[in-house]
């Protein structure tokens, strides 16, 4: 391998000063505090992995995250896939429908949160349609502070990405191979089914891989909109946040364990992602 | 059977009837949230079961600029994100370049090591840029918050403004010079134009990104650095939804700008990071 030109190097630099003066060092230093005795600076000490990892409420905590974040993903996907479907048709109005579908990721994510709680609380529009217009419903249906509805509000908040890229997908497929099978005698469903959500398989995985990605991490919403459910960020910065003196050495740990969890599901999905579909 | 024949006609005659209801039953999942916010923010005496608020006021944007100190808070906002923007685009301009035109080893690799930070939870390392920017007295300074910013936005710049300089053309520019042009000529009447649009499409990304977060700036924040996502979580905490609502209308406008702006502009699947195809 030729050596490296000194002037590509001048220009790398600026990129990985951020990345290890923004991003390693500040892990670094959150990694060596997960290692030291509380409120100590020196010292080594694995107590608070142990202390974390032993606590009845850890298991719930981390399990809460993944639920949360699997059930996002997988609404996401089934929200897509007709979603795109219908859209690319070019149907009459499908601008606005697509619009809408970049709301969620330009917004900031409290104000969608707001008016979320707003919009699925018990005096909200959703309640109101349901007591007047559906007979058996007499009283106001909970949705915030619960796991339905922090379920609900992470999929309007991280769905367009799987939407996003399911869409380009699709529109980046060849029609005459739907033609093709169809003129084979295969019908609708089974061009969808055989043909179409094959080819777009990598599409709809790429994008929920951040959908994923993106609940997992979730943080303002949660912090918002959970309620007593607090997923594993919202419970890092409540160690820091509630406790006198903030617990920093045991946000840490557990900021380090959420890294690692993320790290490994993410090369688990990769791994997923690359390999053919059959 | 003959029914239900009749039944699965009627439903397919239907079916442009079908769509649209999931169109726009998706449409109002997504964008009512704000209507109630916008109700919210203007009315007054909304309890109970109403659809909408009985007396409108202007009381809560009032409240809104004059005790919670709104153009301070936005001010702080802007000057935040156009620092963090003016960064990472000097560190994205080159360092995208050399990623984009420059043979680099091992370039899939470093990439990915450069998108860490928008692949793991900011909270893991905004633990440590927090303890960092204590120690450097960089908490509760415009440069600070910004700087903490950078750490997820300067991958956003490299990743966009990358793809826009390896689309450029070198027979292009090969033709300028044919043509007779200098160095200087083809830099400002070639290449600038050329380039133009991808370094505008990730001003206006990372722009997007600083103005709305909210972990980073919530772990390096001060009395004097308040952004309009940290007041507007403060704002629901303290319990005034009118006054939260009005500062969310606020806080939303230049993001619906943004929006309307960019669906003209570029294809929605680089807003998602660019990891179509992966």
């Amino acid at each position: 391998m030729k050596r490296v030109n000194l002037t590509t190097l001048i220009l790398l630099l600026p990129g990985f000063a951020a990345f290890f003066g923004l991003f390693f060092y500040p892990m670094l230093v959150t990694v060596l505090q997960s290692l030291r005795p509380e409120g100590q600076s020196t010292g080594w000490t694995l107590e608070n992995y142990v202390n974390f990892l032993t606590q009845p409420g850890a298991r719930q905590v981390i399990t809460l995250t993944f639920v949360l974040a699997v059930a996002t993903t997988l609404l996401s996907i089934l929200l897509s896939v007709p979603l795109a479907l219908v859209l690319r048709e070019k149907i009459r109005g499908h601008r606005i429908f697509r619009l809408a579908i970049l709301v969620p990721i330009t917004v900031p994510g409290l104000v969608g949160a707001l008016g979320l709680l707003l919009f699925w609380g018990s005096r909200g529009w959703v309640n109101l349609f349901l007591v007047q217009f559906i007979p058996f419903i007499k009283e106001p249906l909970r949705f915030n502070y619960t796991i339905h509805g922090l379920i609900l509000f992470y999929l309007w908040h991280y769905f367009s990405y799987t939407c996003v890229t399911t869409l380009a997908t699709l529109e980046g497929l060849d029609r005459s191979i739907e033609e093709a099978a169809s003129v084979a005698g295969a019908n609708r469903w089974q061009v969808l089914r055989h043909i179409v959500l094959p080819l777009i398989t990598p599409g709809i995985l790429a994008g929920s891989v951040i959908t994923f990605m993106l609940s997992f991490g979730a943080f303002s919403i949660p912090l918002v909109t959970g309620g007593n459910y607090r997923p594993l960020a919202v419970e890092i910065y409540t160690q820091i946040g509630v406790p006198i003196p903030p617990r920093w050495s045991l946000a840490s740990a557990m900021a380090v364990v959420m890294a690692v969890l993320q790290i490994a599901f993410l090369s688990v999905y990769m791994r997923v992602l690359r390999r053919p579909i059959a | 059977m003959n029914l239900a024949r009749q039944y699965l006609r009627a439903v397919w005659n239907g079916r442009t009837l079908l769509i649209y209801t999931f169109l726009v039953s998706f449409l109002l999942f997504v964008i009512s949230p704000f209507f109630m916010i916008g109700l919210k923010s203007v009315g007054k005496n909304w309890f109970g079961r109403m659809w909408f608020p009985p007396t409108l006021t202007t009381d809560w944007f009032r409240w809104a600029v004059e005790v919670t100190r709104i153009p301070e808070i936005l001010k702080n906002t802007l000057v935040i994100a156009v620092l963090a923007v003016t960064i990472s685009t000097l560190i994205g301009i080159p360092s995208g370049w050399a990623f984009g035109r420059r043979r680099v080893p091992g370039k899939e690799l470093l990439m990915a090591l450069i998108l860490l930070p928008r692949m793991i939870p900011p909270i893991t390392f905004a633990l440590g840029v927090a303890r960092i920017f204590y120690r450097l007295d960089l908490v509760d300074t415009h440069l600070g918050v910004a700087l903490a910013h950078v750490a997820i936005c300067a991958p956003y710049a490299i990743l966009v403004l990358s793809s826009t300089f390896e689309g450029l053309d070198e027979r292009v520019l090969e033709a300028a010079s044919v043509c007779g042009a200098n160095v200087v000529r083809t830099f400002f009447h070639v290449t600038l134009p050329m380039v133009l649009p991808g370094i505008l499409s990730s001003i206006i990304f990372t722009f997007t990104t600083s103005y709305n977060e909210f972990t980073l700036t919530l772990m390096t924040y001060g009395p004097h650095t308040i952004t309009l996502p940290v007041r507007t979580y403060l704002a629901v905490g303290e319990g005034y939804w009118e006054v939260s609502s009005a500062m969310s209308v606020i806080l939303i406008i230049p993001s619906l700008l943004i929006l309307f702006g960019i669906q003209r502009q570029v294809a929605p699947e680089k807003l998602v990071g660019g990891f179509k195809g992966v």
